[in-house]
């Protein structure tokens, strides 16, 4: 299949500061994708460099095969990409209608701008996009008295009012409530299914309400990895970048909490008790002395929300040893409120996948029954 | 719905082009009449440099543009017509100024002047030409802001000073005399003429007007509105806004070419003070006084203050200044939008209240003019 983005060796400097950094990067026809990354990672300059905003310094920008290059933004717009701002950019003065009636003009030129009239096709489409964004009966209103999320509304309208083949969409969440959070998330999903987009994300919320694809993690100025919601949230490299620090635990300890965790969501619900035997078990384990002990049980909590499928988690176990500890570990949490049906269930499964030996498994399981007794 | 909006358009059209027709009986037919000469020699000045600001309105209140340099535009469409006048001689003679420098022959960029046709297109078109390439050469740079307004500036003092110093071709600082010459073999400075020159002025006026109307009301003039509001968004929407802007500009100038023409023949002169600083600025406060972006503000603000400065400086000459001064400072801290969007915004809603043409609100205005409400209100009625 063609790409309709490709992005190759891609450097922007300013004035020396690289703002991207031999940024490689493609996409597929109809594919949404959610780039995320810190502040200062270059994720708008990567925008402005699709659209021509800013000129590559290295490498080049190819959208459907074709380069980028000193083409200005409003051929570049004309070929099919649109792109949405991170605070609404509307024209204030003019009405919800007429603010998508200029977008939807088909012919761009000055003179056909100026003596051609307005084609039904086009009215008709205005009055569809009206619909879609829920602005009907704003339509003959300025956009300067529209709230903020009505404005949003207004310029993913006019986006697609241009009917692009590749949206850029920048943190369009910004500043909305969360049922106007979700209204533009679901848009955006019902857009997906016609166009390619890439979306530009802080809010995580969001990104998993959108991301049913692939997630391209940015980091000063470089792709830093890239892979499904789950991967990424796994990626010690990705934790680190947010966190600002690295995990200090090691990875196998990390997979041994992981696998805990997900235990302790067997049921759908992560109670006080299994969260206390989580941290007070790792972090005794874990740590070196009690100072540390104290600030790693702040750090394990970080890594707790996160619920990942046990078939993934457990092959990376390594040992016998690492094995009998999550044993131990995750019937101490299943045990630590009430048992239920799902939690068993689960626990049934780890079973199958770690493949002790029995005696063992009966060691410890009345190993612990007799603490809690 | 759509039908009642129709019609209240419709309605309110007819109104307007009454209104219209009203006005260009009582300036065109009755004070004629009423008025002495030179009373209509300065009113028909002052309609003249309404026009320019309409010109101005366009470039500055649609598009954002300041423009401090419409003078040259202004002097290029006088001084055209002025030449014009000058070669009303026998075939083989100059100018009389051509002999006190000592030039044997006519320079060449005079001669096609001689064509009367000729003329009335070079007073439009070398005007909007000039102002299209300027516009070109800044725009095209992204050119913008306060970096615009002073580019105009210097191109004024640019050709302010080549003018000045040009004897040998338009007589320089003294300039080109019209009052003398004859037009179709009548005395331009005589009664008769002037009062032809009035009319033709007014005529002009509400075709220029018009002219305003019809570029700003469709797409054109909401896409005008947009370069104005976010540049980039415009941009981003497909838009190239240099063509957009090179063309207002050149319109603008177009537009200010004829104004100076008519002010010049009303004037009697033309010379190179007409592209002085303050002049280009005064036709700035005009439109500001009367209201950007409304067209109708551009005439309404010239004739008041051109009014203002007329009476005032006939009664008592040194309070004007201080007068156009207080005048700038009042605008620009009370009436920002200028009187016309003073009365649209605030004096019209208090009026059609005491006139019971609206319903007072008692309660809170956005709730009970908030467009969903409304919508439901007619929906549950309709039932």
């Amino acid at each position: 299949m063609k790409k309709i983005l490709e992005i190759e060796n891609l450097t922007v400097s300013f004035d020396g500061f690289k703002a991207l950094n031999n940024l490689n990067f493609s996409m597929n026809p109809g594919e949404l994708r959610v780039i995320i990354g810190p502040n200062g990672a270059g994720k708008t300059t990567f925008l402005d460099v699709i659209t021509g905003k800013v000129q590559p310094t290295k490498g080049r920008v190819l959208f459907k095969g074709k380069n980028l290059k000193k083409i200005p933004e409003y051929k570049i717009a004309r070929m099919g990409i649109g792109r949405k701002f991170q605070t609404p950019r509307v024209y204030l003065n003019l009405t919800v209608r007429e603010n998508l009636d200029l977008v939807c003009n088909h012919n761009k030129n000055v003179f056909s701008t100026l003596f051609k009239p307005p084609k039904s096709v086009e009215s008709r489409t205005v009055g569809g996009l009206l619909e879609t964004i829920g602005l009907e009966a704003k339509a003959n209103a300025p956009a300067e008295l529209l709230s903020h999320g009505e404005k949003q509304r207004l310029e993913i309208g006019m986006l697609v009012a241009q009917s692009p083949d590749l949206l850029l969409v920048d943190e369009p969440a910004a500043g909305l409530t969360d049922e106007e959070t979700e209204n533009v998330g679901a848009l955006l999903l019902s857009l997906a299914e016609s166009h390619s987009i890439i979306a530009i994300e802080h809010d995580m919320e969001f990104v998993r309400q959108i991301a049913n694809n692939k997630v391209t993690v940015l980091h000063q100025g470089s792709v830093l990895c890239e892979g499904t919601m789950d991967e990424i949230q796994n990626d010690p490299k990705v934790i680190e970048v947010y966190l600002g620090k690295a995990p200090s635990i090691t990875p196998e300890q990390m997979n041994i909490l992981r696998i805990a965790v997900s235990m302790a969501w067997a049921d759908g619900n992560f109670t006080p008790e299994q969260m206390n035997v989580i941290l007070s078990r790792l972090s005794r384990e874990f740590a070196i002395d009690t100072e540390h002990q104290y600030s790693l049980q702040q750090e394990l909590q970080n890594y707790l929300a996160k619920n990942i499928p046990l078939e993934e988690l457990v092959p990376k176990l390594k040992n016998f040893g690492e094995k009998e500890r999550v044993l131990k570990l995750s019937y101490e949490i299943i045990r630590s409120n009430k048992m239920n049906r799902q939690e068993i269930e689960v626990y049934q499964k780890l079973l199958k996948l770690l493949d002790l030996p029995d005696d063992i498994v009966e060691q410890v399981e009345t190993e612990i029954e007799a603490k809690y007794k | 719905m759509n039908n009642k909006i129709k019609k209240q358009k419709k309605r309110q059209k007819i109104i307007e082009t009454g209104i219209v027709i009203g006005l260009v009986i009582i300036f065109a037919v009755i004070l004629p009449i009423v008025l002495p000469g030179f009373r209509l020699r300065l009113l028909g000045r002052i309609l003249s440099l309404s026009i320019v600001a309409l010109g101005i309105d366009l470039i500055w209140g649609y598009t954002g543009l300041l423009s401090l340099g419409h003078g040259i535009f202004f002097a290029l469409g006088g001084y055209a017509l002025a030449m014009h006048l000058k070669l009303q001689i026998p075939e083989g003679q100059l100018p009389e100024f051509f002999t006190l420098y000592g030039v044997k022959e006519l320079p060449g960029f005079w001669h096609p002047f001689y064509s009367f046709p000729i003329t009335i297109v070079a007073l439009i078109v070398i005007p909007g030409i000039v102002a299209g390439l300027l516009g070109y050469l800044v725009f095209r740079n992204r050119i913008k802001g306060v970096y615009f307004s002073i580019i105009t500036q210097a191109a004024l003092l640019v050709f302010f000073n080549f003018f000045n110093g040009q004897q040998k071709l338009i007589n320089g600082t003294n300039g080109l005399k019209t009052d003398t010459e004859t037009i179709f073999g009548m005395l331009a400075g005589s009664d008769s003429v002037q009062k032809i020159f009035y009319i033709i002025t007014v005529i002009i006026l509400v075709a220029v007007y018009y002219f305003c109307r019809w570029l700003t009301s469709g797409r054109f003039g909401r896409l005008l509105v947009a370069i104005r509001d976010d540049e980039t968004r415009v941009r981003f929407s497909g838009y190239n806004p240099t063509g957009y802007k090179v063309l207002v500009f050149g319109i603008s100038g177009a537009i200010a070419g004829i104004a100076g023409a008519l002010y010049t023949v009303q004037t009697g002169i033309i010379t190179p003070k007409f592209m002085e600083v303050p002049f280009s600025i005064e036709m700035v406060i005009w439109v500001a006084v009367g209201g950007r972006a409304t067209l109708i503000g551009a005439i309404i603000g010239t004739l008041l203050v051109r009014l203002a400065q007329t009476f005032l400086s006939e009664s008592l000459p040194e309070v004007w200044l201080f007068f156009q001064g207080a005048l700038f400072l009042i605008v620009v801290t009370v009436l920002p939008d200028g009187i016309v969007g003073w009365w649209r915004t605030w004096a019209w809603e208090k009026l059609s209240y005491m006139l019971g043409l609206k319903e007072r609100i008692v309660t809170y205005p956005s709730l009970e003019e908030n467009p969903e409400t409304k919508q439901e209100r007619e929906q549950l009625s309709d039932r």
